[in-house]
């Protein structure tokens, strides 16, 4: 309810917001708060590098910083502060009122604010993650922790990573779609902003590459819970677990630079008065880079025994990926010629930015010659070079945060101190970075290193204390401008061109004084019922130009479109879910003791080769309980609420313009979990062929159950297809039928597996027992969760048929789950061969 | 075509490497805060050209063709810098002596495993961090077989410019030519912790090296042997006590083995 939607003074208001705006400031609050805890952690390791062997953390605790500052700047910093201006910013540059999911979007939030803290508590439980940011197998799994006991707060780490990218994923379907089929009419894909251009690009790739990610860390966190083997044996598992990691880990690397890209483009626009020089070859130079990122990650491998050809092709497209950037450094350059620069500290932050990336592209090329980065593999080069590509992002992400302030806050802040912060900043940046070019023999992650390479690690340190440092001043220059700064006018940058300029600072609820159009090629913003009035009159169309726009007005015009029609901004039950599924990762983490437990009376023998050790844990059991309760409950009371995000009645959709929002929104979530099971799939085919591909039969011993199955399962689609002729057709009776159909098929499906796996459990082949059968287990698990999570939403619908007499007269829902339930009888029809047959 | 060292290799393209990276970073940071200073707003009328108006809808600014002369020129340099290094990739992957090891090269099968590095001889002897390290001849290219027996190590002797992954399952082969021993230099050089460990494994990754030796060519020879010669002794004894204990001690036989 928009009308009793609380005050942004109320902490209701922060805890129930669907707002995009809203939204977006707590990414930004939190993604600062991520920050600040990653940096102490460097800070800590920083002091232990003091001298050779110097001590202040234990062995595992400097393992641990170092490993926990990686994944905290990488995932819970880098990525959400880029998320939270893209949530304020996206929607104001293309001309939308919303995203397209606001719900979906303040579960976003809330995940990754869970996983966060699901991090910190994973101190607590005997130790975080000490495996390094990278996670390399095998020493990702229990086996080389110390004791069962301590592999609690690795867990923690690895279902709070989990966790991120669920929210990720969410937020990535929430922008495609929103992208896609809000922009303003008149505003096509190639008519967007740059910032708008890179953030799009950056969530195509983590569409894929996060996905790629999230099967990797399922595999992982089975091996860690279920105790299964992916990633513990020296058949393939440090080979998999790195191709799988690299293939998401190098679009990493752009979908954290791209964001701080698209603000240089933006920022550099701005305060040189100038339009970006080549803007259509950036963008194709942007989306060449977005794709070939895909095609790049054994760069990371080149030591690992690849072949000298597999080198060289990797060689050459880590080579090609390079030059696009060197197109991108130059149209920033000379944009800057003939242009009117103002040193804002924006800007300052903004060319800052440029100058240390072409350092840090320059060192890059060094890792580019394969002999070269033989030797720097592993070493201080590397750590130098990433630091200045991405801090470098970081530098221009800072100076997004100056740049938007005083659209987001309303105020002005003191420029003076904004420069101090950047010269602060800028001397620490390279006094703590570049010594480490200078120190670049000493091999990551150590802290015993050579005699003379001491002067250039206190260095470090130093310049790390005086970066730390600059963070405080830009806090006290934020923090001076929300209690004393002037307010802000809508528009403070001259040559400023986007349409977030054009509205109030801080921008009102529902962003626009009426439509926002570009149809003359130039921004304004229509009133629809006047220019329907006008037509019937006979007269020209109005619409209000923005030099003569009065936010008075605009305010009237706001409420008027209120009334025709109402949007929801208020929903508590994202908060929920977050909640539910965090108590349920707490308790999920505790679970690897209870497990070996279980192994140990299934099979005592195996667990005392193994050496397992385990008790039954009533505290995790039950919080495991807790949290699935909780989850249950919240899901429920989600899939109830009414929540009304009306689509744009105008807009701009290309390619998609004949899809729904929702529909579309299916489709790519349907696209990222193809990569998951590409990658489960990837992972058996990898390991099958690693072990020689008959050195294993199939599995199962009973290849008519799998048929059997596959019978059933492509009976239900066709039960589904009917669901969707009967909804259409309005016949309740047909569609509670051949929904019945569908869930009892599912039902049978999963009894004839369960009946599958009781046989193979009576015959001792468990899922810990070799990698074959974890491969199996696994695998179709992933499946067979799918099947579960389909048969939960068709109770579901049942459920809401019977109740309220759902979907008779709007059919689409049941035409998205029947989207989703074809999608996983298709991946049965792939696992039924692979698995059964090969 | 005398033997190039892998730490000649490196050092030749990186010092190419560094001199040309140096001065295209000095040109282009010049040329940038150049431009940014040159093109300062001076209050000046801006009547010149259409300048951005809020609300526009985006488009490109001219000076597309400087654009890209400037990448043109950017891409030659990094494209004929990697091809040149190419070459060089294919001398170290083909080994100093043509292909594979040569009749004089050294083999060496090195092992890792949480934290330490054991180094195996052809003619069976062992040596590990533990005790004197790795042990090579001067003048000669050594070839090493990189393992590990539990989680991922990376093999790497700064020194020498070397490194290889040491995956559990993989076995990563590579090479490496030692110079020959100086004046003065006596008939061996030790290195301490000239080996380290370059990937993450552990609570002990971070003292994870091995002193390293180069010797003489006769003295090393004799240290082979003497080596050999102590190893069989061992068994020799482990036998006689084995026939004296029977076959129960398995576990005893094991330590003995490695000590």
């Amino acid at each position: 309810m928009a009308d009793d939607f609380p005050p942004m003074t109320s902490i209701k208001r922060w805890l129930v917001t669907t707002n995009h705006k809203d939204v977006g400031i707590l990414y930004l609050v939190t993604a600062m708060f991520f920050l600040l805890f990653g940096g102490i952690l460097a800070l800590l390791f920083r002091v232990q590098l003091w001298s050779s062997g110097y001590s202040i953390l234990s062995d595992s605790g400097f393992n641990q910083s170092v490993s926990m500052h990686g994944l905290l700047m990488v995932f819970w910093f880098l990525s959400p502060i880029a998320s939270g201006f893209a949530n304020y910013l996206v929607p104001l540059q293309i001309g939308a009122k919303d995203l397209a999911f606001p719900r979906l979007n303040a579960l976003s939030y809330w995940l990754y604010l869970f996983s966060g803290i699901l991090i910190g508590i994973s101190f607590f439980q005997g130790g975080t993650f000490a495996g390094g940011w990278t996670m390399y197998a095998p020493l990702n799994v229990p086996m080389y922790t110390p004791a069962i006991e301590a592999t609690t707060g690795g867990n923690a780490t690895i279902l709070a990573l989990t966790m991120f990218v669920v929210s990720i994923t969410l937020g990535t379907v929430n922008f495609l779609t929103t992208i896609h089929r809000s922009r303003a009419e008149g505003m096509g894909l190639w008519n967007m902003p740059l910032f708008t251009w890179s953030w799009l690009l950056t969530v195509w790739m983590m569409l894929f590459a996060f996905a790629a990610l999230l099967a990797a860390l399922l595999l992982l966190a089975t091996d860690r819970i279920l105790l299964t083997q992916y990633f513990a044996t020296d058949q393939g598992s440090s080979l998999l677990w790195a191709h799988i990691f690299w293939f998401f880990g190098h679009p990493e690397v752009y979908i954290v630079f791209f964001p701080a890209l698209g603000i240089m483009f933006e920022t550099f626009q701005t305060f040189t008065g100038r339009r970006l020089v080549g803007r259509k070859w950036v963008i194709i130079a942007m989306v060449l880079v977005a794709v070939q990122s895909f095609l790049v990650w054994m760069h990371h491998m080149f030591l690992t025994t690849i072949n000298l050809e597999i080198k060289t092709l990797f060689m050459a497209t880590t080579i090609g990926i390079s030059l696009p950037f060197d197109l991108m450094v130059f149209a920033l350059i000379y944009t800057m010629v003939k242009g009117r620069v103002r040193f804002t500290t924006p800007f300052l932050f903004s060319l800052g930015a440029l100058v240390l990336f072409i350092l840090g592209g320059i060192t890059g090329v060094f890792l580019g010659a394969v002999v070269l980065d033989y030797e720097f593999r592993g070493t201080y080069w590397v750590v130098a070079h990433f630091h200045y590509v991405m801090v470098s992002g970081v530098t221009a992400l800072v100076a997004g945060l100056y740049y938007w302030w005083p659209k987001i806050s309303g105020k002005m802040y003191n420029e003076t101190l904004g420069k101090i912060h950047f010269a602060v900043y800028f001397v620490g940046f390279n006094l703590l970075y570049f010594p480490m070019f200078l120190a670049w023999d000493t091999p990551r992650r150590v802290f015993h290193y050579q005699e003379g390479m001491e002067i250039w690690h206190q260095m470090a340190t130093v310049g790390a204390f005086v970066f730390g440092f600059s963070f405080l001043i830009m806090f006290y220059t934020f923090g001076k401008s929300l209690v004393s700064g002037p307010d802000a006018p809508d528009n403070p940058w001259e040559f400023a061109r986007t349409a977030e300029w054009a509205i109030p600072s801080p921008p009102p609820l529902e962003n626009w004084p009426g439509r926002p159009s570009y149809r003359s090629g130039h921004l304004e913003f229509v009133d629809d019922a006047a220019e329907a009035a006008a037509a019937t009159d006979g007269g020209t169309a109005t619409g209000t130009d923005l030099a003569r726009a009065d936010h008075g007005h605009g305010h009237e015009l706001d409420t008027h479109e209120h009334e025709e029609e109402h949007a929801d901004h208020a929903s508590i039950w994202p908060l929920g879910i977050g909640l539910g599924v965090f108590v349920l990762f707490v308790g999920l983490g505790g679970m690897t003791s209870s497990v070996a437990a279980l192994i140990e009376s299934l099979d005592p023998a195996y667990a005392e080769a193994a050496g397992l050790d385990g008790e039954f844990s009533y505290l995790y059991s039950g919080i495991t309980l807790l949290g699935l309760a909780i989850l249950t409950y919240v899901l429920f009371q989600f899939g109830l609420e009414e929540f009304n995000a009306p689509e744009m009645a105008i807009a701009e959709r290309w390619p998609f313009e004949n899809v729904g929002n929702t529909k579309l929104g299916v489709w790519i979530f349907l696209a990222s979990d193809v990569v998951v099971f590409g990658a489960a799939i990837g992972a058996y085919v990898f390991m099958r062929i690693y072990a020689g591909w008959h050195t294993w039969g199939p599995v199962p011993d009973h290849t008519w159950a799998g048929l059997l199955n596959t019978y059933i399962l492509l009976t239900s689609s066709f039960t589904v297809i009917l669901a969707l002729v009967m909804a259409e057709r309005g016949n309740k009776k047909g569609l509670l039928a051949t929904l019945g159909a569908t869930l009892v098929l599912g039902l049978t499906f999963m009894g004839v597996k369960t009946w599958e796996w009781s046989d193979k459990f009576a015959q001792e082949d468990f899922w810990f027992s070799g990698i074959e059968y974890s491969l199996y287990y696994v695998t179709t698990g992933l499946h067979g969760l799918h099947v579960l999570l389909g048969l939960f939403l068709a109770s579901f619908m049942i459920f809401r048929i019977v109740t309220i007499d759902a979907y008779l007269e709007d059919s689409r829902p049941v035409e998205f789950f029947g989207l989703y339930w074809h999608f996983v009888d298709i991946v049965w029809v792939i696992l039924f061969p692979l698995f059964y047959l090969m | 075509m005398p033997l190039q060292t892998r730490a000649e290799v490196f050092e030749q393209i990186f010092i190419i490497f560094l001199g040309l990276g140096t001065l295209v970073g000095i040109i282009v940071v010049s040329y940038t805060l150049y431009n940014a200073y040159k093109y300062r707003d001076s209050e000046g009328p801006t009547d010149d050209e259409d300048v951005p108006t809020l609300g526009e809808l985006p488009t490109g600014g001219k000076g597309g063709k400087k654009l890209f002369v400037s990448f043109g020129l950017s891409a030659i340099i990094v494209l004929g810098l990697v091809l040149w290094t190419y070459t060089w990739l294919i001398y170290v992957e083909t080994g100093p002596e043509g292909d594979n090891p040569g009749e004089d090269a050294l083999e060496v099968d090195v092992e890792g495993q949480a934290f330490s590095w054991t180094f195996a001889y052809e003619n069976g002897v062992e040596t590990s961090s533990a005790d004197q390290g790795m042990v090579v001849p001067e003048d000669t290219a050594i070839w090493v077989n990189v393992t590990s027996t539990d989680v991922w190590h990376a093999f790497g002797i700064p020194e020498q410019r070397v490194k290889a992954d040491a995956i559990p399952g993989e076995s990563d082969v590579t090479w490496f030519a030692t110079d020959p021993l100086e004046e003065g230099d006596g008939d061996q050089v030790v290195y301490e912790d000239g080996i380290e460990c370059f990937e993450l494994c552990g609570a002990g990754h971070s003292n994870m090296k091995s002193d390293i030796t180069v010797m003489e060519e006769e003295a090393f020879e004799e240290w082979l042997a003497e080596e050999e010669a102590a190893m069989e002794e061992e068994e020799e004894e482990d036998e006689a006590e084995d026939d004296a204990n029977g076959d129960e001690d398995d576990d005893a036989n094991d330590e003995g083995g490695d000590a």
